[in-house]
């Protein structure tokens, strides 16, 4: 039998402040500041996010690290809420149904918007939504749907506006959702990554993340969907000839799968493994904000590795840590990627 | 069945406990969760005439962010008092034929991500049974003769209260079970509640479910439009399931009561 519950007794931090860290030499190299820390007192700079001004002097309004562009100096939060940037790849959550658009949580300090403009409906891509399109919102997106999305444009109140025009956004399903800290994400190419294991994720940079069985049609080349001989056929023109929009969807498969199908509600059969590794990469993925390493691609795979050794009690806090230190070891072996 | 974390059914959260930390109280507790979940209690003791007193325990609930009258602070606070009500061995509390002491329990959830019911009645039994009352040095038989009890000056010889009777002293605890489907999870966490189809709540007291046992929508912040009626084959499923595994429960807190007084250090931390 396996254990039912495992208790410990908090781990006494044998860290001690040193006087090192107290010293302005610190400071400098490290920049990181306290709330109403003086940052600065040279005129000269411009106060950016996170700063305010008393007489001359910059002073810090949260708790992060100084960055410096230029002249202007801003604070980045150690922790806090997302502010959307455009182009970001964010997941979120539906909480209200509108006149034409949704309300989404992305975790920032407001709900993001969705126009029901800035969403593919069933029945191609390029046509006007009408009012029976309005009256149908809550069959596409309803209230707590999970969907991601990319940041399209952020208004000057700081609201973030969504769009879903591409195949890799819109409604999720077949898989499970957590957060991390926001502080863990780095920006990146590309946020939606397929992993050993049958897994792919979805990993917003406001720090929500989709974790989902890989979609076989998705995960294999274009042509995929065509049937073996007719790919066989069509194989060498396909190399050959130009064609427009390469590398991303055709339009022609777009209208082929915005079908009613993009917004079902219904998951597929997920087998037992994959359910398996999905909960695994969870256990991962709680790890590396356990001890705050940043998430990447190579980490999660790394980490999903390290812990197909650890049978039992993988959310173990002990195991945790045991996966972070093994990512690490792991990565200054292979030369600190 | 693969629970998001891997837990196997029957496999709680982890936990990280400390006690005794509280001076101005007789027991205290505090248990943290993985999830941010957190709670502290605290035992008071008072001397009191048994006869002008209803009950020997009183308990008190507080959730912060939550109001005392809000839903899920009075559920809690009723659970719990009734689950102690009727399970807690009273015997011990007695002092004298008239007197006895009567505790107060003070439960403060800090956070909670999940519906806190266990987390504060696994707190409450760590308080509980590290609850250290002064030593009685009067006559305990004041049948004849009313005499006011006297205790010993000596903090150094006060007992346990787990040690003021013979019998194995062991206050009840609440576990959380959920039913989806056919599956029945102990613990469920804040991502499960809100999938369930149904919760049971179930009072656990000397190796055996007992009462209260209640069903009730665990994800009472959200609207979760899951929710089903139970079926009954869950609900002796369930108890089946406590009965066969809780009692581990005791174990591992009764272990962790025992490194903290190899290791008394009155911090929290």
């Amino acid at each position: 039998m396996d254990s039912v519950i495992t208790i410990t007794r908090p781990v006494k931090s044998d860290y001690e402040f040193d006087d090192e860290f107290e010293s302005e030499d610190f400071k400098k190299e490290e920049g990181i500041v306290t709330p109403g820390e003086l940052v600065t007192d040279d005129p000269v700079w411009m106060k950016g996010h996170g700063t305010y001004f008393v007489g001359d002097s910059l002073y810090s309004s949260v708790a992060g690290q100084v960055s410096r562009v230029n002249r202007l100096l801003s604070v980045v939060p150690l922790r806090g809420r997302y502010a959307p940037e455009t182009g970001d790849h964010v997941v979120g959550r539906i909480t209200e149904v509108g006149s034409k658009r949704w309300k989404v949580d992305i975790g920032g300090k407001q709900d993001a918007i969705l126009m029901l403009g800035s969403v593919n409906l069933p029945g191609g891509v390029l046509r006007r939504k009408s009012e029976l399109d309005e009256l149908a919102m809550r069959s596409f997106l309803k209230e707590g749907d999970l969907l991601n999305a990319e940041v399209q444009s952020v208004y000057a109140s700081g609201v973030a506006s969504l769009h879903t025009r591409s195949l890799k956004y819109g409604k999720l399903r077949n898989g499970m959702f957590t957060k991390v800290p926001l502080g863990l994400i780095v920006k990146s190419k590309n946020h939606s990554w397929d992993m050993p294991g049958n897994v792919s994720t979805i990993v917003g940079v406001n720090g929500y993340i989709w974790l989902y069985q890989t979609n076989p049609t998705t995960a294999a080349p274009i042509g995929h969907m065509l049937g073996k001989t007719q790919a066989m056929v069509e194989g060498a023109s396909k190399h050959t000839s130009y064609q427009p929009g390469q590398g991303s969807v055709l339009i022609t498969r777009l209208e082929e799968e915005s079908s009613w199908e993009i917004y079902s509600d219904k998951n597929d059969i997920i087998n037992s493994r994959v359910r398996n590794n999905i909960a695994r990469y969870y256990n991962v993925l709680q790890a590396l904000s356990h001890s705050e390493l940043g998430i990447n691609q190579s980490r999660m795979i790394m980490g999903y590795e390290i812990s197909l050794t650890y049978e039992e009690e993988p959310s173990d806090m002990n195991v945790k840590e045991l996966i972070c230190q093994e990512i690490l070891r792991m990565e200054t072996m292979r030369g600190g990627q | 069945m693969y629970r998001p974390d891997l837990r196997s059914p029957h496999q709680f959260r982890l936990l990280e406990a400390k006690t005794g930390f509280l001076p101005g109280s007789n027991g205290s507790a505090r248990i943290r969760m993985t999830d941010g979940g957190e709670c502290i209690v605290s035992v008071k003791s008072k001397v009191v005439q048994r006869a002008q007193e209803s009950n020997l325990i009183e308990v008190d609930v507080d959730i912060s962010g939550l109001r005392d009258d809000s839903n899920l602070v009075t559920n809690i606070k009723y659970n719990l008092t009734t689950l102690l009500l009727q399970s807690f061995p009273f015997k011990c509390l007695h002092l004298t034929s008239r007197y006895s002491y009567k505790l107060y329990i003070d439960c403060i959830v800090i956070s909670h991500a999940s519906y806190p019911v266990t987390l504060v009645s696994l707190t409450t039994y760590l308080a509980l049974k590290t609850t250290r009352l002064p030593l009685l040095v009067s006559e305990t038989n004041d049948q004849d003769i009313e005499e006011l009890p006297t205790f010993s000056d000596d903090w150094d010889d006060s007992k346990l209260l787990a040690h003021m009777s013979d019998i194995q002293f062991r206050p009840p605890i609440l576990i959380t079970i959920g039913v989806v489907g056919s599956n029945i999870l102990l613990d469920p966490s804040t991502e499960e509640e809100q999938v369930l189809d149904n919760a049971i709540i179930a009072g656990f007291a000397d190796d055996a479910v007992t009462t209260p046992i209640i069903n009730m929508n665990l994800a009472y912040n959200s609207n979760n439009t899951q929710f089903k009626g139970l079926d009954n084959k869950a609900i002796t499923e369930s108890i089946a399931l406590c009965n066969k595994y809780c009692g581990a429960l005791f174990k591992a807190l009764d272990d962790l009561i025992d490194q903290d007084e190899d290791d008394i250090d009155g911090s929290i931390f």
